[in-house]
């Protein structure tokens, strides 16, 4: 594995007498998208500002492309491109604006800044309307795609993306995920912060999930589904989910967990039993079900997501824990 | 090569910056249109006068002459030079308005009532025997007591009011004297001249200019100290603050760029916002007010950039360590309202109590207030406002300097 994307080693950072990140090592590899995973608060914001050089580890070494943070943070500024979670822009400017000024700071001047802005309206998909526009007009995916242009401009050889779908319509999320593919063929190597586990599936080469300030796993999500042993997944779509339900569910023979899941994508609360026999124990699911007077609007078969590793490793869902923080 | 980038990326957060103030209206307003609101307000109001018209002072005239009084043991009934003093009164322009009685307060159509009530600033009440003292009548000689009575609840409006009516009893009073002196036989009158008025007062304005001032004319380069606290203090105080909140603060830091090169940047604009703030204010002086200054620009240029520097300097620290733009605003307002009222330009220092004169020197504001009015009214050399320059170069790097160490210690707190 090339180690001259980013290495972490015994990274620690304390907040006074909280430990946001608790000694981690990791390494991504040159021309990978890694995927940082993890529920709010789990360190992943953290770790990527301190990878950013916006906050100092308090103990641990961090090296971006062979250099340290520390020792050489001009030289990790330049390979970096940092797309911050939120749209980080001047909305009293226009894209064009926008991005000659993203540009001059990382030192480009002269056609080469020009054409460079040229490149990347293109890429962001803005007409020469919209251009021209002051970005408080835009819709929140014109926004999103020129916040990821600005930090292309100096075309960073390693890209941290922040959460870059939080908030999105389907549609643009899916425009983003182009966006980010398109990026990992040009040979970038992309460090995804996500606490959307089908997202990093989709997307991500390896994949490190944290939980409170550590990290709980390593590994390509095939790895990781493969090493919890959890192939399968029953999704019940019932009429109500109650406390009941679960129960009479968990009861079922086969069935190693039960939880409550929300689809980010269709809006609707499910119900997931994780076992390694679906096919077999499906009739006792539908069965205990209906028992408890519940009805079943749909139900699909799939393999164990990422989700479902989560939960195995903490007990708790990504929805419980974003309830909680 | 690694200068002209720095260059560049100085100029990049300069424009930025610049842009932020002149599209956005709010700051347009409280930036550059609220200072010119000032001036035309103040200019209108008092700016055009030397000092106050007389018209605009409202006396209370109780003309008790001419009242039954007994001179000698006789009977007298004469309002000749009473009626005569109200009626010069009025001629001299005072807004005259008689009572046949001072009354009370709570007597409504006597003048105590409408003193009570702000209806005039002063009342004078002319004696029975105002007539008879005058002309000699007594077998004694008598002098007449005119009483004033003023408004304590408006204590400047009652002392220019109280001013302005000794003014005119001392011209009646020199005015009688010559009379009576005519009346003197010619070997003594010399001598009763002197007796009469022993010691005389003469004042006039000195020549401190060359050319006629106006009461606008001093105003207007003491607001270039109002501008260091309006438009450098309060710019400063917000820059990073609003970066702070918007998040471009976050991407400045995590680019490869110096801290002082976004410091140089942010100096720039806010200096181009001061420099542009000063040309309105002035421009609105010679238009609307045609104030008679002389324009020595460079000196003038000069000490507005020593003085910025000290209001951009605290600017920075109180954003800097701002939580966020609210909390720098309303920093900068506290800091900022009470400060213009120490530096000289509304109020000269000479009138407040010791220890606020000692504070309001200390200030490199008044210094520029005071460097700008001996240059553009009185026309002193540059030499003559050395030590005010050199006492802004000191206080402004110096401020300066804690503005840099606060934003170093603002990107630690991310």
């Amino acid at each position: 594995m090339d180690f001259n994307g980013v290495e972490i080693i015994s990274v620690t950072k304390r907040f006074e007498d909280t430990v946001a990140v608790d000694n981690v090592s990791m390494n991504v590899a040159k021309g990978e998208i890694f995927g940082l995973l993890g529920p709010n608060g789990a360190g992943k914001s953290t770790l990527t500002k301190m990878i950013s050089g916006m906050i100092n580890p308090t103990s641990g070494t961090i090296k971006v492309g062979g250099y340290n943070i520390q020792d050489d943070s001009m030289k990790v500024k330049e390979l970096l491109g940092v797309v911050p979670q939120d749209v980080v822009l001047y909305d009293y400017m226009n894209a064009r604006e926008n991005l000659a000024f993203f540009g001059k700071l990382y030192g480009l001047s002269g056609s080469k800044l020009r054409n460079r802005i040229e490149e990347l309206l293109k890429f962001t998909q803005l007409d020469e309307k919209a251009v021209k526009r002051h970005i408080s007009t835009y819709s929140g995916g014109m926004k999103r795609r020129v916040n990821i242009a600005a930090a292309l401009l100096h075309e960073p050889q390693i890209i941290l993306l922040d959460e870059p779908t939080a908030g999105l319509d389907p549609q643009n999320r899916l425009a983003l995920w182009e966006i980010i593919r398109t990026l990992h063929k040009e040979g970038k190597t992309i460090v995804l912060t996500t606490h959307m586990m089908d997202e990093a599936e989709e997307l991500c080469d390896r994949v490190a999930i944290m939980d409170r300030g550590k990290i709980i796993a390593l590994g390509t999500p095939r790895q990781l589904i493969k090493k919890v042993k959890m192939e399968n997944t029953i999704t019940v779509v019932p009429d109500k989910i109650s406390p009941k339900l679960t129960e009479a569910v968990q009861k079922v023979s086969g069935v190693k967990n039960s939880y409550r899941a929300y689809d980010e994508t269709e809006k609707i609360e499910t119900l997931k039993v994780i076992t390694d026999r679906a096919e077999d124990i499906l009739p006792d699911v539908v069965s205990a079900t209906l028992s408890v007077g519940t009805k079943i609007l749909s139900i699909e078969l799939s393999r164990a997501t990422l989700e479902d590793v989560f939960i195995l490793l903490t007990g708790r869902s990504l929805r419980e824990e974003e309830e909680q923080t | 090569m690694k200068l002209k980038r720095t260059i560049n990326q100085v100029f990049a957060v300069a424009k930025t910056d610049f842009l932020g103030i002149i599209r956005n209206k709010t700051a347009i307003f409280f930036t550059l249109l609220f200072p010119l609101f000032f001036i035309v307000i103040i200019g209108f109001t008092f700016g055009t006068q030397g000092a106050t018209e007389t018209s605009r002072i409202s006396i209370g005239a109780v003309n008790r002459d001419g009242e039954t009084i007994y001179v000698n043991d006789t009977i007298s009934q004469n309002s000749t030079i009473g009626d005569g003093f109200v009626q010069a009164l009025t001629e001299a322009n005072f807004t005259v308005y008689e009572y046949s009685e001072y009354g009370d307060k709570d007597t409504n159509g006597t003048a105590a009532y409408d003193i009570s009530r702000g209806q005039i600033k002063i009342a004078m009440v002319i004696p029975a025997n105002f007539t008879e003292t005058l002309s000699f009548q007594y077998s004694t000689p008598t002098k007449a007591n005119l009483d004033l009575y003023t408004d304590p609840s408006d204590p400047t409006g009652s002392i220019i009011a109280q001013q302005s009516i000794l003014g005119f009893i001392s011209g009646f009073v020199s005015y009688y004297q010559e009379i009576a002196i005519n009346q003197t036989p010619p070997d003594f009158q010399g001598y009763v001249e002197v007796l009469a008025d022993p010691v005389t007062v003469s004042t006039s304005e000195a020549d401190v200019s060359g050319r006629q001032l106006k009461w606008i004319d001093y105003l207007v380069p003491g607001t270039l100290g109002l501008v260091l606290l309006w438009s450098g203090l309060n710019h400063a105080s917000l820059t990073i603050a609003i970066e702070r909140t918007r998040g471009t603060f976050q991407r400045m830091v995590i680019a490869p760029v110096s801290p002082i090169t976004v410091l140089a940047g942010k100096l720039i604009s806010s200096l181009a916002i001061v420099y542009l703030s000063a040309a309105i204010m002035l421009a609105s002086g010679v238009l609307l007010f045609q104030v008679n200054l002389y324009w020595n620009i460079p000196v003038i240029v000069l000490a507005l950039f020593l003085g910025a520097l000290s209001a951009i300097g605290i600017g920075l620290i109180i954003s800097s360590l701002a939580k966020n733009e609210e909390a720098a605003n309303s920093i900068a307002v506290i800091i900022s309202v009470p400060l213009q009222f120490f530096i000289g330009a509304f109020f000269p220092l000479s009138i407040m109590p010791a220890p606020a004169q000692m504070f309001g020197e200390a200030l490199p504001f008044t210094k520029l207030v005071n460097a700008m009015q001996n240059i553009m009214t009185k026309n002193l050399p540059f030499g003559a406002v050395v030590p005010e320059m050199l006492y802004m170069t000191v206080a402004g790097l110096i401020l300066f300097a804690l503005g840099v160490i606060a934003y170093r210690l603002s990107i630690k707190r991310l």
